[in-house]
């Protein structure tokens, strides 16, 4: 099937999700809290993308939107800038610490909202929930997101160190923003108020995780994926 | 002891997720709150992380996580009964028990909570003490009420 994104023709599978059939033919849509080994997360909105589909356009999220038949699809249209802009001034005030938001407002042209205030200054966390999900799918749930509404956030239970946390860093790997905090210092690494000894390989001294993540991954030999 | 209370509570349940929520209102309605060791036994029970109960018991109102006091006292705040003064109430309630919204007082006996509509603005403003309503609520009519319940408590 062929849909055509900014002009473009693009060739692309029924089923497949709008900002991959892009990813592949070189167009660029931004995003935050897409990620390959999570899709459908759908939460930071900023990959929105204008579908003409007949006589009718919606403006709706490329990540989780399938192709099922031959589209037409605008990624920098008047009506997407407006809307992405709008989405992206709101994270600046949700996520007012955060550079990558800073840099992206900047690069598409959000406007400034005079009348509102950060929700939390300096914080850089857009709630997107990814690394909850990372947390979750490697089997260790360690963080969730906790409280609601405009109290919510990500933490571990009764923010203290959790048991179930192996250091692996998943977390911070696939965080968007940089909102989560790790540490590593003089072979120990520091996250969510825990400590764990580094490990690294005996052959090359590459850094290949915590003591804690090489039990659970089952390395006895203290070797790298390359040696 | 608490242990064997909490393990009762949890085996009337299958091991299975979707009775989580079941199981804490039980110990939420027994404990008047939920013990960080009964979260630990459930996710046990279960097969969950401990992390996505908590979120569940941090998400829902109804749940608490800190102990709560014998007497729940609900104060509506909602759009009528702000109107007809329920902030006095609650600077005469902070008087009469020395608490603000969200707190619980000293011995035990009463937890003060802010609520933001009980549906029935026509007896405005409205507090609630366990299930009792006292509707168009004064100042005056403070001290009695909250008397009756502090000698039901001795």
């Amino acid at each position: 099937m062929i849909i055509t994104i900014d002009g473009k023709a693009c060739e692309c599978e029924k089923g497949e999700f709008l900002l991959q059939v892009a990813k592949r033919n070189g167009i660029d849509i931004p995003t935050l809290c897409h990620h390959d080994g999570l899709p459908g997360q759908a939460a930071c909105r900023v990959c929105l993308v204008e579908v003409k589909d007949g006589g009718r356009s919606q403006v709706t999220a490329s990540c989780v939107f399938p192709v099922d038949h031959e589209i037409e699809v605008s990624t920098n249209s008047r009506k997407v800038k407006e809307e992405r802009g709008m989405v992206l001034a709101l994270l600046r005030m949700r996520a007012p610490g955060s550079e990558v938001i800073a840099n992206m407002c900047e690069a598409y042209g959000a406007p400034k909202i005079g009348r509102l205030k950060p929700v939390v200054d300096g914080d850089k966390c857009i709630l997107c929930g990814l690394c909850k999900r990372a947390c979750a799918s490697l089997g260790n749930g360690a963080i969730e997101t906790l409280m609601r509404g405009t109290q919510k956030y990500v933490g571990t239970p009764y923010d203290q160190p959790s048991a179930d946390c192996i250091g692996c860093g998943s977390c911070a790997e696939v965080c968007p923003t940089g909102a989560i905090e790790m540490k590593d210092e003089k072979g120990v690494r520091t996250i969510w108020g825990s400590e764990f000894r580094l490990v690294y390989c005996r052959e090359c001294g590459k850094l290949i995780g915590t003591e804690e993540y090489m039990k659970a991954a089952g390395n006895t030999d203290d070797l790298c994926d390359d040696c | 002891m608490a242990d064997k209370i909490l393990k009762e509570i949890i085996d009337r349940y299958p091991r299975e997720r979707r009775y989580a929520l079941a199981v804490m209102q039980d110990m939420q309605r027994h404990y008047s709150y939920i013990p960080r060791e009964g979260l630990e036994l459930l996710a046990g029970h279960v097969g969950c992380k401990v992390a996505e109960l908590y979120s569940m018991a941090t998400f829902y109102k109804a749940l608490s996580l800190k102990p709560r006091g014998k007497h729940i006292i609900k104060l509506c705040n909602g759009t009528a009964c702000h109107i007809r003064g329920s902030v006095n109430l609650i600077n005469g309630i902070n008087r009469e028990l020395g608490i603000a919204p969200g707190e619980t007082t000293e011995d035990g006996e009463f937890t003060l909570e802010l609520v933001n509509c009980l549906g029935s603005c026509a007896l405005a403003p409205v507090m609630v003490v366990d299930e009792t309503y006292y509707g168009k609520m004064t100042l005056e009519k403070l001290p009695s009420i909250l008397g009756e319940y502090r000698k039901e408590a001795k």
